[in-house]
């Protein structure tokens, strides 16, 4: 009886590890693919020059071509309804958007996750942010989105593998986040799919928003590729602005 | 003449917007077309998001003493690029050279470019594109 009992947990311990390893594993720290000031860092020390540059290729890459990615467009197409009130937001951005005043960028706004750490049950994401450095656990056991979470910037997600793909359905979000630049709203009704997956050494993600409460159809976001990362995360230093109040005009400046 | 000094001006006015941190519209809050140079005691550093932030006192008219604060890219910015809060506080309580541009609404505050430190080193945002 012993070792029929041993067998069978042996089995069961074989098993669930087979099908972990059966994924890819997208563990790791990856660079940062939000949108960053485009200069570089030119050091002289002693008539010494060097130049330090930043590596934006996970934001400003061309992904078109990258195995598996959908199609996509640059802009949400949003119902005539919502259009003024888009551009509205748009012409006024430099005062309005909120990841200015070191509010949450939310999902999908902060992008790929700048640490995945992969785990049998669950995977986590982690990333570095000027309004803080959000965690989000995405659980893989097939359990369903929480019936009472609060409505929040990172909403509640899911995790399931499709083939090679980790797919992440995220929902139950608060109101006041934009999906993108330019004003992009969005309703409390807003679905977001995030598809993430290895192609060589470099990590994809791409994000699909559904929103029929304001947009004409989903919005396949433009994909990231990202670059493995030697860059440890560090804690984030406090968001204190500083120079809302000297905004003189609306000009448009646009991050993420 | 006049057309040499409007192609001056919108060059160094798209060299700064690209290279000013993507916060709030630069061209709101800053004279991109000026860059000025301001010589004093570094008082304060602020490592904090969206933008760090630096104090230095200056001689000004009439020998008062103008207080300036100057504000930058962000914090993980100058990480990546292999400096951090402990790179410009030992400088503090000494005499540093600002480079920049200044705020619109005339006050003593700017966007920092160009830091050269006691020691003789220099530390410039420049833009991605120009030659190493």
């Amino acid at each position: 009886m012993r070792k029929v009992l041993f067998g069978v947990f042996s089995c069961v311990i074989l098993f669930h590890g087979i099908a972990h390893a059966q994924h890819p594993d997208l563990s790791g720290v990856w660079t940062y693919a939000i949108d960053r000031a485009p200069a570089a860092l030119k050091k002289e020390v002693n008539r010494t020059v060097t130049v330090h540059s930043i590596d934006q290729s996970a934001r400003h890459g061309d992904a078109t071509a990258v195995r598996g990615v959908l199609p996509s467009t640059p802009k949400p197409s949003y119902k005539p309804a919502y259009q003024a009130r888009v551009k509205e937001l748009s012409d006024h951005e430099s005062k309005l958007d909120p990841v200015f005043y070191c509010g949450k960028p939310g999902v999908p706004r902060i992008g790929p996750p700048r640490k995945i750490v992969q785990l049998r049950n669950e995977t986590i994401f982690f990333y570095e942010d000027i309004s803080g450095d959000p965690y989000r656990i995405i659980p893989t056991d097939g359990r369903p989105h929480r019936a009472n979470a609060n409505p929040s910037h990172y909403g509640d997600s899911v995790g399931k593998w499709e083939g090679n793909v980790f797919v992440v359905e995220v929902r139950n979000f608060v109101e006041d986040t934009w999906i993108g630049e330019d004003g992009y709203l969005h309703s409390p009704d807003m679905r977001v799919i995030e598809r993430l997956w290895k192609d060589g050494e470099t990590l994809v993600w791409q994000a699909t928003v559904e929103d029929p409460a304001v947009l004409t159809t989903p919005w396949v976001m433009p994909p990231r590729v990202i670059k493995p990362s030697t860059e440890p995360l560090e804690e984030s230093p406090k968001c204190v602005e500083t120079d809302g109040s000297k905004l003189l005009n609306n000009d448009h400046h646009g991050q993420r | 003449m006049r057309g040499r000094v409007s192609v001056a001006t919108c060059t160094v006015l798209l060299l700064f917007a690209a290279i000013l941190s993507a916060h709030h519209s630069p061209s709101a809050i800053f004279d991109m077309g000026k860059r000025i140079s301001v010589t004093g005691t570094l008082t304060k550093i602020d490592w904090i998001n969206p933008h760090i932030v630096i104090a230095m006192e200056a001689k000004g008219d009439a020998g008062k003493v103008d207080h300036w604060t100057f504000e930058s890219n962000p914090p993980s910015w100058y990480r990546s690029v292999g400096l951090g809060r402990a790179d410009f506080a030992k400088a503090l309580g000494q005499t540093v050279t600002v480079e920049g541009v200044r705020a619109k609404d005339g006050t003593f505050y700017g966007y920092m470019q160009k830091i050269k430190l006691p020691d003789g080193t220099s530390l410039e945002l420049i833009n991605s594109a120009e030659p190493k």
